[in-house]
């Protein structure tokens, strides 16, 4: 699968986020099998779509992202991040006009996000949805149309994330207790 | 035929036949020649409502031209926004119409389908991230243009059937198809953060393909006839010389 990505447009969180993407994530695909002989047997590869969209992201987002070959894990302590940022897909749906008799295709796919301390600790778990749709188009293909699907789909799940990151209550106290160590961290002046 | 204006508002109504264009074809071994391109004819509505023109044109300020696409049902063609703008541009080249995609990836994820503003007044939530609103002021915008539609099709009847054998190919039947397009821009004023006008366009037509041997098409422009009554609306609020 491939799509253009855009960097964000904000100002980036000022934390330094680790993020470690599973194997499973890194090799997410789906496919349909032919059922007629008017049908077509198609793949869609969305690993590494999913690190190239997800990683453009979160360097907007954070002030620095740090990459984890290992899942965070009491074992391991670094000071080097503030908190480790796990993603997975939980679950894909897709329809084409095959199944529906509609002329449109669709993906739908919900996250499931999890952030934890550098030894491992759950800090937030939460949930997130993003949905992406095509229209049919004269002489394109299944394989084609479902992919462009796939990266409106995945466009989605960007701007879903950064409007909804904040307002996720034990992120947003972490958050908050982030400012206020780096508040503390500060050298006083005094007059 | 243009219906009388009353406080801005102005209603159009025409029924045309674009004219017919042959096109010759070319004869190779056992193939036939000569096809003939006729195209089909078009109803079309225009509605429009203007409150605040601007007299002069826009001057070296920007435009842009978004379709919306957060319906469940539908989407705004990428294709006729793009027609739209270029229909302006083509008759008015000093109206800077800023790229829909180039737009919407420069201002990512602000004005994807599920994050875009559906009332002026949410443009001031927008101009509260300084990133969106550094990019905004670089950009001189002034206008931002909503188009809401589709073009669908709403019948179709009839069969054809074509074949190839040793003395050649061809085809026979006859088809039918209906298309209708409704779209409704929407502009607003980027500086004031207002409405200042409405413009909805209908069209619909009936396409034709009867085939003896070579099927002969009569395709009706429906979209193409949208396109061009919005955009010469369009036209008309925001150039100086229209």
């Amino acid at each position: 699968m491939k799509g253009n990505f855009p960097p964000p447009l904000l100002e980036p969180l000022p934390v330094t986020i680790g993020v470690w993407y599973e194997p499973d994530f890194l090799a997410h695909e789906f496919y349909d099998e032919a059922k007629g002989r008017s049908d077509s047997t198609w793949i869609v590869k969305t690993g590494e779509a999913q690190v190239q969209m997800w990683s453009q992201l979160l360097r907007g987002m954070f002030d620095t992202i740090v990459p984890s070959e290992n899942k965070p894990s009491p074992e391991q302590v670094s000071d080097a991040v503030a908190a480790v940022l796990v993603a997975r897909v939980g679950e894909l749906q897709y329809a084409i006009p095959a199944h529906t008799n509609v002329k449109v295709y669709e993906i739908w796919m919900r996250y499931a996000f999890e952030l934890v301390s550098t030894n491992g600790d759950p800090i937030a778990e939460w949930t997130m949805t993003a949905y992406g749709k095509t229209p049919t188009a004269f002489l394109r293909s299944d394989e084609a149309a479902v992919n462009l699907a796939a990266v409106v789909a995945l466009r989605d799940a960007g701007a879903h994330f950064i409007t909804s990151f904040e307002k996720v209550p034990e992120v947003a106290q972490w958050l908050e207790n982030q400012q206020m160590d780096a508040l503390d961290k500060e050298p006083s002046t005094a007059l | 035929m243009a219906g009388e204006s009353a406080n801005g508002r102005v209603r159009q109504r025409a029924f045309y036949c674009p004219v017919s264009r042959r096109v010759h074809g070319w004869v190779h071994g056992s193939v036939l020649g000569l096809t003939m391109a006729l195209a089909g004819c078009v109803t079309s509505t225009v509605d429009e409502m203007v409150f605040n023109e601007p007299i002069e044109g826009i001057g070296d300020s920007s435009v842009v031209i978004l379709g919306r696409r957060h319906a469940s049902d539908y989407e705004t063609e990428f294709d006729f926004v793009n027609c739209v703008s270029k229909h302006i541009t083509a008759r008015d080249s000093n109206i800077e119409i800023i790229d829909e995609l180039e737009f919407i990836n420069s201002l990512y994820p602000w004005f994807e389908p599920r994050t875009a503003p559906l009332r002026p007044g949410d443009i001031d939530r927008l101009m509260q991230q300084k990133p969106v609103a550094e990019q905004l002021a670089a950009m001189k915008l002034e206008y931002m243009i909503w188009v809401d539609g589709s073009t669908v099709q709403t019948n179709s009847a009839g069969s054809m059937t074509c074949g190839v054998g040793p003395g050649g190919a061809g085809c026979f039947g006859f088809g039918t198809w209906g298309n209708a397009a409704d779209y409704e821009a929407t502009i607003w004023d980027f500086t004031d953060q207002a409405e200042v006008g409405r413009m909805n366009t209908q069209t619909s037509g009936q396409s034709y393909m009867p085939a003896v041997i070579v099927p002969i098409p009569i395709i009706a422009p429906v979209q193409g006839t949208a396109c061009d009554g919005m955009g010469n609306q369009l036209l008309e609020f925001l150039s100086s010389e229209h």
